[in-house]
């Protein structure tokens, strides 16, 4: 038996959706995506040259320790020459993932602590942004960098991720630290606090 | 033009998201108000064949998201997509037949998805929840889309849930 009484229920509803579709339209023609500014590229080619660091286990003796990491030639997002590598300096080396909520809550922590922190003498910081996709959220990593206020160096990797396997990265943030020679001193996965941020820089400085 | 489409696909499955809510918070609100009786008066009859609709839409939204716009579905949304997926055909058969022996089916799997997606959104919250490493694979806690602030995928899904619950509670026969 159909039913005598209009539809209201139905008719409601479809005006509800198409309200919902022109608003949607509407509001999504006109909006633009972000563009890079030009010359900006968020991958780029990277050579390495050395044995590559072991992955980091998940538990027990990290035996990259002592190893001396390989050297990464690339360059920044505007194309500018860098180079990761032994150059007698002690370093610490930050890899970034611009989708990865875990890297999106270290950086601005990061960029806090060193706006009153320096750094020890003789020990720089570097980072490479890696795992970039431009279908994954917070794309491109050099805006989100940017925006955050990071100032160190930042090498863009291969879009194959080049750098990080190089590093044995296990997954986002990774943080690397190599005393002047060039030696692992210490590797660290996940979301660290700036105090061991602090401890692995004082170790690579003492190494 | 695949972003701007992507674009507006993302908002209005997201705009349903919204309308849905409301919907659901109208109908807890005058369920505590002791309303149920006139809800079931007023949507009873089509209830089966609107959770139908909304589950079909839930798919299909779904289905979007991974095949056209390429956004990965993590562990998580496929635990969801369980729950959810089997509801569509079920809810229009139950819908077309007017069989009213779905509900207790419908609501146990609509039930399981719901508390998943309250998990997915906990965890997207609160990334640090399960781990502080980020897997380079294809994480829970990675957000592929957020509109108005709050609404994430599984945030959506959650609407669709909760509204197939509220609609199976008030699901009635046809006035003879």
């Amino acid at each position: 038996m159909p039913s005598k009484r209009p539809p209201w229920l139905w008719i409601g509803l479809a005006g509800v959706v198409l309200v919902a579709l022109i608003a949607a339209v509407v509001a999504s023609s006109g909006g633009s995506t972000a563009k890079a500014a030009p010359g900006v590229e968020e991958t780029r080619p990277v050579t390495v040259t050395g044995n590559p660091l072991p992955a980091l286990p998940d538990s027990g003796t990290d035996p990259a320790i002592g190893q001396v990491a390989p050297t990464l030639t690339g360059a920044t997002f505007d194309g500018t020459p860098l180079t990761i590598g032994n150059d007698g300096k002690a370093k610490l080396v930050l890899f970034v993932a611009h989708w990865c909520p875990h890297c999106q809550r270290e950086v601005p922590l990061l960029v806090t602590y060193l706006k009153s922190h320096t750094l020890p003498a003789g020990v720089e910081l570097l980072t490479v942004a890696t795992a970039t996709n431009a279908s994954q959220p917070n794309y491109p990593p050099s805006t989100w960098l940017q925006k955050a206020g990071w100032t160190a160096p930042v090498l863009a990797d291969s879009a194959d991720g080049t750098a990080a396997a190089a590093y044995g990265l296990p997954g986002f943030p990774y943080l690397v630290g190599l005393d002047a020679s060039g030696k692992v001193v210490g590797r660290i996965t996940g979301e660290f606090t700036t105090d061991t941020f602090a401890s692995l820089a004082q170790a690579v400085a003492g190494g | 033009m695949q972003g701007m489409d992507t674009e507006t696909v993302t908002l209005f499955l997201a705009l349903l998201a919204v309308v849905a809510q409301v919907a659901v918070l109208v109908c807890l609100l005058l369920f505590v108000t002791g309303h149920r009786r006139q809800v079931a008066d007023a949507i009873g009859p089509q209830a089966l064949a609107l959770a139908a609709c909304v589950a079909v839409v839930a798919t299909l939204g779904s289905l979007y998201f991974s095949e056209v716009a390429h956004f990965t579905p993590c562990k998580l949304c496929w635990y969801q997509r369980i729950a959810m997926y089997p509801l569509a055909p079920m809810l229009v058969i139950a819908a077309v037949r007017r069989d009213l022996g779905i509900r207790l089916y419908a609501a146990v799997l609509a039930a399981i998805g719901a508390v998943i997606a309250t998990y997915h959104v906990v965890l997207e919250r609160y990334p640090t929840l399960e781990s502080t490493v980020c897997d380079p694979a294809n994480p829970c806690t990675l957000i592929w889309v957020k509109r108005f602030g709050y609404l994430t995928i599984p945030g959506m899904a959650l609407s669709g849930f909760a509204l197939i619950l509220v609609l199976l509670a008030v699901a009635r026969p046809e006035e003879p």
